[in-house]
């Protein structure tokens, strides 16, 4: 029994996110609260007399910054690190993580994208009256869950990456108490969620006794030199349900659109882009990293099944979308679409090979920044007096009026998320679609997938046209956020969502090399 | 006679791995037969533990540990996620008080 040392210092994102999220948890734990009688906030029984400590208004400000700090400072020691790296991939923690530059280049766009998401999050909490501190500390511990997800090499550190990323997520889900929405759409994640980890428990306690063992790499030996049996094909069909619940796929979906628009804003961002790219990480290295092998069996083989699930995800997630007044909710369905066109790249890998997965890491790294700009932009927007939030297309109207800043961004978001040049969301769209005709037998596939991403582009377009052609209401009952932290983060999105736009051959090059 | 007999008492793999499955198939059926929030966490609770049954039962056929060391994992985070559980279903219970799942529709179109 040896430990290696070189092993902190592989893990050191890991471990840096750590220490940050206990010192957070830390700080918030000995910042003022104030002593309320009765609290309005929590909408405690009458009968409950004694005083409850709540943070003062604003007095938590100043952990967005440090979580920030914190954050920039995990980018830097991936970055650091992903210069450092050799070769071939290293195992560490006797075979648990892996740490390569897939693994690293995803942690990285997970870390920016919750950056983005963490600096909406003061004003957008203040304006509805639900401040707390702990706010911080679980963003901090749902990305730690997704770097472990992300790096996992054994079925171990798939279930905890995903338990403790989901853990996370589900308070923050149900953090904005007095709404009943919110607390509604924490409970449907939450059952939806704990079912999906019962599956994903039997799944892997299947292939465990299939192959005597949970290592990804030994499991790929073991399937490649023995073949495999139908208790194997029962596990991994259970592992690929539970990750196409947690992606919000059809027909495993319908927990999405109501927890995404039932969550506080900031959070839905945080969502639908980090917990997206880490899945889709976790299911790339469960199905290309592990069983390349049972890919092109006629039925059974999994490109075969998530062709299907593509289809029927970007055609019911366009449908959807399209008859939605909400904008929130119109984005939550467009999620699921997206997570349709995503599940093409990963049917391309399985088809095509190597070659399909830089196009389909460059459309996460597009699609994790474009929705969390878009997000930004609906908590800018504001809410009335009573702190509901203001996102039906009605209050939008005529924002190009109100609020230019902000209806120009939201443009731009939205034409990349329907994918128009000169954004990331077309060259997301290009190369991944350029890869998959590597394979003539995905040409339906593709034709499919265009042909929904033409119907998407009236649901985007809607939104534009109702914030710059309508007449907004004479009185707007809407009262946009005042933060510059907010208004500059959204800026810096959008403007690399353009970058990616404009010269994306720099992330291309990045998402090619990132091998494992 | 008692050959049948010896062999119905001999309780071997296969009979764990059939109690795993009917443990699955409660937790499952009740998981989408019961409204009430805290009767489906508990058929939660019992898939997770068909899942741990499979776990130990394999693990002891295989004369391995890892699987029961990840039996104990599951434990543990099942344990964690039971807490939040319970903490989501008493915010729900204070906005609305109850918490029949087919009542939670503010959440639509």
């Amino acid at each position: 029994m040896t430990f290696d040392t070189n092993d902190l210092v592989l893990s050191l994102p890991l471990l840096f996110l750590t220490v940050a999220g206990i010192v957070l948890l830390m700080l918030d734990a000995f910042s003022r609260v104030v002593l309320v009688g009765r609290d309005h906030h929590l909408k405690l029984p009458a009968e409950t007399s004694e005083a409850v400590a709540v943070p003062p208004p604003g007095s938590r400000n100043y952990l967005m910054p440090v979580t920030v700090l914190f954050l920039l400072a995990t980018l830097a020691i991936i970055v650091w690190q992903a210069g450092s790296l050799p070769e071939s991939t290293v195992l560490i923690y006797r075979g648990m993580l892996q740490v390569d530059r897939f693994g690293l280049l995803v942690a990285g766009v997970c870390v920016v994208a919750a950056t983005f998401g963490v600096i909406s999050a003061p004003s957008y909490m203040r304006a509805h009256r639900m401040e707390f501190g702990e706010f911080y500390a679980l963003v901090v511990f749902s990305l730690c869950g997704m770097i472990i997800l992300i790096q996992a090499a054994d079925l171990v550190t798939v279930f905890l990456g995903i338990e403790t990323m989901s853990l996370g997520a589900y308070v923050l889900t149900g953090s904005w108490r007095r709404s009943p929405r919110s607390s509604e759409a924490a409970m449907k994640y939450f059952l939806v969620g704990a079912f999906v980890s019962g599956l994903l428990v039997y799944g892997i306690a299947l292939i465990y006794g299939v192959t005597e063992t949970t290592s990804l790499h030994d499991i790929k030996r073991i399937a490649m030199s023995r073949g495999t049996a139908p208790l194997f094909y029962i596990g991994w069909m259970l592992l690929v349900v539970s990750f196409a619940f947690k992606l919000g796929v059809v027909p495993f979906h319908m927990w999405a659109p109501d927890t995404y628009e039932g969550a506080p804003t900031p959070v839905t961002g945080f969502m639908m882009s980090c917990i997206k790219v880490a899945g889709f990480a976790g299911l790339i290295r469960l199905l290309q990293g592990t069983l390349p092998m049972l890919a092109r069996d006629p039925f059974t083989g999994w490109t075969f099944v998530l062709s299907w699930l593509a289809v029927l995800s970007m055609s019911v997630g366009n449908l959807a979308a399209l008859k939605q007044d909400n904008v929130k909710r119109m984005l939550a369905y467009s999620s699921i679409s997206h997570a349709g066109y995503l599940l093409v790249g990963v049917v391309a890998l399985g088809t095509v090979g190597d070659a399909a997965r830089g196009p389909l890491l460059f459309y996460l790294a597009s699609y994790a920044l474009t929705v969390v700009a878009a997000m930004g932009v609906v908590s800018w927007v504001g809410c009335d007096e009573r702190g509901e939030e203001r996102v039906r297309l009605s209050d939008w109207a005529g924002l190009g009026k109100r609020e230019p800043m902000a209806a120009l961004l939201m443009t731009v978001s939205l034409l990349s998320l329907g994918g128009f040049p000169p954004t990331a969301g077309f060259f997301g769209k290009f190369y991944l679609f350029q890869s998959a005709l590597g394979d003539d037998k995905l040409l339906w596939l593709i034709l499919i997938a265009i042909a929904n991403s033409l119907v998407s582009v009236y649901y985007y377009l809607r939104v534009i046209t109702a914030m710059y052609f309508r007449e907004p209401a004479p009185h707007p009952a809407t009262t946009p956020m005042q933060s510059s932290a907010m208004k500059l983060g959204v800026l810096v999105a959008t403007l690399l969502v353009l970058a990616m736009g404009l010269c994306p051959s720099w992330l291309s090059s990045l998402c090619a090399a990132a091998k494992f | 006679m008692q050959q049948l007999v010896q062999n119905l008492l001999a309780v071997g793999l296969h009979h764990y791995l059939i109690l795993a499955v009917v443990l699955f198939g409660i937790g499952t059926f009740g998981v989408f037969m019961r409204r009430n929030a805290l009767t489906t966490l508990m058929s939660i609770e019992l898939i997770l533990n068909g899942g741990n049954l499979t776990l130990l039962a394999f693990a002891r056929s295989h004369q391995d540990m890892r699987g029961q060391a990840l039996a104990l994992l599951v434990i543990a985070v099942a344990a964690a996620e039971a807490a939040i559980g319970l903490a989501i279903v008493v915010g729900v219970f204070r906005n609305r008080h109850n918490t029949n799942i087919d009542e939670l529709n503010l959440l639509r179109y």
